[in-house]
């Protein structure tokens, strides 16, 4: 009997990184992680924040996709390739209509930010977070 | 620790202590003598007919997707029953505590429940049905027919299918163990919020609810993975994509759902657990923290949840309907696509279950009409069914009438659901019995399902059909008791009755109330006709053929019945959508293969078993913080883990010699059958 079956490492699915590839991702993410710190400690404009975080994110993520699990689109990973471009559209799904969900139920459940105490908390709400439900509000259906 | 306990706390037992065990309690303590009883007669069972090593051996190290199968389905129908006797206990509760005169019993004010002892078995109902009775239910029936209904020899992972079995198993575990340990979480399946918050409910049950379905939904994630990657890389040759049967149609989009909608869930409970373990603010009311990001992140997994759970029901629907017609199913692409419509556009419509939150107009309008379109490919897909029935050579056996009747039950879930996804009428009836009313229809269409498969297939597996007899007689006590609980509970609901109520206070529900109590009666008939069928079953045990039912389509009823463990002793080559059918009218069905080649199996192995087990003893230790359990667990899991990878599990080949003469005495090969040790490649080599 052959024993190819025997060996994982014979099958090019399992066969995925090489240490070079290891390496390279692995600066790649530490730059990333490096630049992301920088950029909280820069204090840029929100926008320019935003846009920089979401790149940073791509570039993370391309390369740990691309270099850590060796996707691309030869036979033997075009399948695990798919099933991580199909997430896409689920991501954007889930968290965009989240977003532009609750950027309404913001307006109509939560306090305008100042700082009012919840009645029977210790603490003071955060300023910019306020806490929920104070009976004066008009809120629902207005 | 971060986080302000109440009780005591000590590092060998955490927040373990004598006063945890509910011996006071009457009720919990004949749930116990039941429960010890069963076990007893069990393990006694198996150490008297020397049966321990054949379990350990061939069942609880297994690697065999029908073992597995089997297994998955026991587990779940055990929980069945457990989230049934949960149900006998609220309908019976509410019958007694309705109105301010009715009586109470055992130290409630009203009816026989204390409203924190009733909130747990609700609680305890939802999660157990869902997540430990349908769930492995069909887990394990994807498990046991996928791989045979592509012809393919087992899963793409078998080590992994049986880690998903005994992940699952430990979730199932906790949640029994709660019954007797502690309390069950009181705050619903859905981890109502802050509710479920340490400062608002400062016990374990939380812990058990949390951990129980964090455990086990990681099993179901391995699983779908395994699903997914044996449905597109394990067909048998000339398995083209559409002639794929629609039940693995359905498995693949349901387990697309279920990897990705999953892990939704597994962040969502573990940011409630950094909530509850480490102090953290995501869902408390105070702090920047806001509950209802934990109830847009749990329907997120939540709502596809439900598909996840019903596209598997339908893919029995169009197994069984084409069989006892004797057509092919009607709309074959069509069916496939309304498949994967229904799990696309059920990721879009999650808010259905908050319109009342407070969410803008616009944003209802769009998660509505959002849900309103699911009912198109659902329609499709019940006039596909209708079709394939018209003018066909119907046979009425029971999967059939089990099938059919899934399909009306379809509806009925159906219209009520479109009902609710109107915005207007949701906000009257919102969190009212209406709603139970409506997703039970849904689940009942799914257990219908289900029954169906479960006779339908189970010839295949143990090689004897199920008593018709008995079988019609549970079918009918089901049904009758369906209608008496359910058509009540829709009027009760547009009554004004809220979910939940340990205690109802209009006297004039009385009369559906009584209805839905003898309503459950004919469900507890329905239960000792299902145990007198599988009785009667055994002890019969007449053999059937290999297409069981004569009018099979698919490549399943080609191999032999009972199937060996092996599957299909050569790989069968495909040539058509239905396959035997195809072959039976070319008069090929009873072609033999004209020589055997040896077959490549992989070996058991206890790894599985045993990670189940620690992570169970993990889950226990989380939830009664006792940290170095749950650290000892986890390392022990991780050790484990590792060495297992340096095995280079070879497997072992069966000869054709061996193969033959079990093919010519299929006893011997069957999944109950013990099996001699066959030596792993490696040693033959060495020999
Ligand atoms: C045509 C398809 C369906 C529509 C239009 C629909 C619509 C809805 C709506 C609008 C609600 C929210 C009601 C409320 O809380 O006020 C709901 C609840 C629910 N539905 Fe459906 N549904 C459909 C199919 C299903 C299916 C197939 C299942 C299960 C297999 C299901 C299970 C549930 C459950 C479990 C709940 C309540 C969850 C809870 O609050 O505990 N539904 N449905
Ligand atoms: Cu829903």
């Amino acid at each position: 009997m052959s024993t190819h079956h025997a060996n994982p490492l014979d099958h090019a699915e399992i066969r995925q990184g090489t240490v070079l590839r290891y390496i390279v991702a692995f600066i790649i993410s530490a730059l990333c992680m490096g630049a992301a710190m920088l950029a909280v400690q820069l204090k840029l404009p929100f926008l320019h924040y935003a846009a920089l975080v979401v790149a940073l994110t791509l570039i993370a993520l391309l390369s740990q996709a691309a270099l850590f699990f060796g996707l691309d689109i030869s036979r033997a990973q075009i399948w695990k390739s798919v099933s991580l471009v199909l997430t896409v559209p689920l991501f954007i799904i889930s968290v965009g209509l989240t977003v532009w969900a609750f950027s309404s139920l913001y307006e109509r459940t939560m306090l305008p930010p100042s700082g009012v105490t919840q009645p029977g908390m210790s603490a003071p709400a955060v300023p910019g977070m306020g806490p929920m439900g104070a009976p004066s509000q008009p809120t629902l259906l207005q | 620790m971060h986080v302000d306990l109440q009780g005591p706390w000590s590092p060998l037992l955490g927040r373990l202590t004598l006063g945890a065990i509910p011996y006071t309690n009457p009720i919990l303590i004949g749930t116990f003598i039941f429960a010890a009883t069963i076990a007893l007669i069990v393990v006694g069972t198996v150490l008297y007919f020397r049966k321990l090593p054949y379990l350990w051996r061939e069942w609880l190290t297994t690697v065999d997707h029908k073992k597995i199968g089997v297994m998955y389905i026991l587990v779940g129908l055990v929980m069945l029953f457990r989230g049934f006797i949960d149900g006998v206990m609220m309908r019976t509760q509410q019958v007694l505590a309705d109105g301010p005169h009715s009586a109470g019993y055992l130290g409630a004010a009203h009816g026989y429940l204390p409203p924190y002892h009733f909130d747990q078995v609700y609680s305890a109902h939802g999660t157990i049905m869902l997540i430990f009775a349908v769930t492995p239910i069909l887990a394990g029936l994807g498990n046991i027919i996928v791989p045979l209904q592509i012809g393919a020899r087992d899963m793409a992972f078998p080590y992994l299918n049986a880690v998903s079995l005994w992940l699952t198993v430990a979730g199932a575990a906790l949640v029994m163990v709660s019954l007797f340990v502690g309390d069950f979480s009181n705050a619903a399946w859905v981890g109502l919020m802050p509710l479920a918050e340490l400062p608002y409910n400062p016990g374990v049950g939380v812990d058990y609810w949390m951990w129980a379905l964090q455990i086990a939904s990681i099993g179901t994630t391995f699983n779908a993975i395994n699903i997914i990657v044996t449905i597109v890389k394990m067909r048998a040759p000339g398995m083209g994509w559409f002639r794929l049967p629609v039940f693995t149609w359905t498995m693949l989009s349901t387990n697309i759902i279920g990897l990705t909608a999953f892990p939704v869930l597994t962040v969502a409970l573990a940011l409630l657990g950094a909530d509850r373990y480490l102090g953290t603010h995501f869902f408390t009311a105070g702090l920047g923290g806001n509950f209802m990001l934990y109830i847009d992140l749990f329907w997120i997994w939540g709502h596809p949840e439900v598909y996840f759970l019903m596209l598997p029901a339908f893919g029995v629907f169009s197994e069984v309907i084409p069989t006892f017609s004797e057509k092919p199913l009607f709309g074959y692409i069509t069916m496939v696509a309304a498949t994967f419509a229904i799990a696309g556009i059920g990721w879009s419509v999650w808010a259905h279950h908050f319109f009342t939150m407070g969410l803008a107009p616009n944003s209802i309008a769009f998660f509505s009409a959002a849900t309103m379109l699911v009912g198109i490919p659902t329609g499709v897909k019940a006039f596909n069914w209708l079709f394939t029935m018209y003018r066909g050579r119907l046979t009425i056996t029971t999967p059939m009438l089990w099938s059919i009747t899934g399909i009306v039950l379809l509806l009925v879930g159906g219209l009520t659901g479109m009902m609710l996804s109107a915005p207007a009428i949701d906000y009257t009836v919102h969190n009212s019995v209406f709603v139970v009313a409506h997703f039970h229809c849904m689940v009942l269409a799914i257990s219908a399902g289900i029954f169906s498969a479960v006779v339908y297939w189970w010839p295949k597996v143990f090689g004897f059909k199920l008593d018709e007899r008995n079988g019609l007689a549970f079918y009918w006590a089901f049904v009758i008791g369906s209608v008496l609980v359910f058509v009540p509970m829709f009027g009760l609901g547009l009554a004004g009755e809220t979910r939940r109520l340990d205690y109802l206070y209009d006297p004039q529900w009385m009369p559906l109330l009584i209805a839905e109590e003898v309503g459950i009666g004919f469900y507890f008939l329905s239960v000792l006709f299902f145990l007198r069928m599988l009785y009667v079953s055994l002890r019969d045990r007449v053999p059937a053929k290999g297409d069981a039912w004569e009018t099979g389509r698919t490549l399943e009823w080609m191999t032999h019945t009972p199937v060996p463990f092996y599957n299909f002793a050569v790989t069968p080559q495909v040539h058509s959508r239905d396959e035997l059918a195809w072959r039976r009218a070319n008069g090929l069905e009873e072609a033999k293969p004209d020589r055997y080649v040896p077959i490549h199996m992989p070996s058991n192995t206890g790894v599985p078993v045993i990670i189940g087990l620690l992570a169970a003893a993990f889950g226990f230790g989380l939830i009664w913080r006792i940290w170095w359990l749950s650290g000892v667990s986890l390392l022990a899991i991780m050790v484990l883990v590792i060495i297992r990878s340096f095995n280079k599990n070879e497997g072992y080949i069966l000869t054709a010699a061996e193969i033959e003469a079990m093919e010519n005495k299929i006893e011997t090969a069957s999944v109950i059958a013990e099996q001699p040790k066959r030596l792993p490649l490696s040693e033959v080599e060495a020999h």
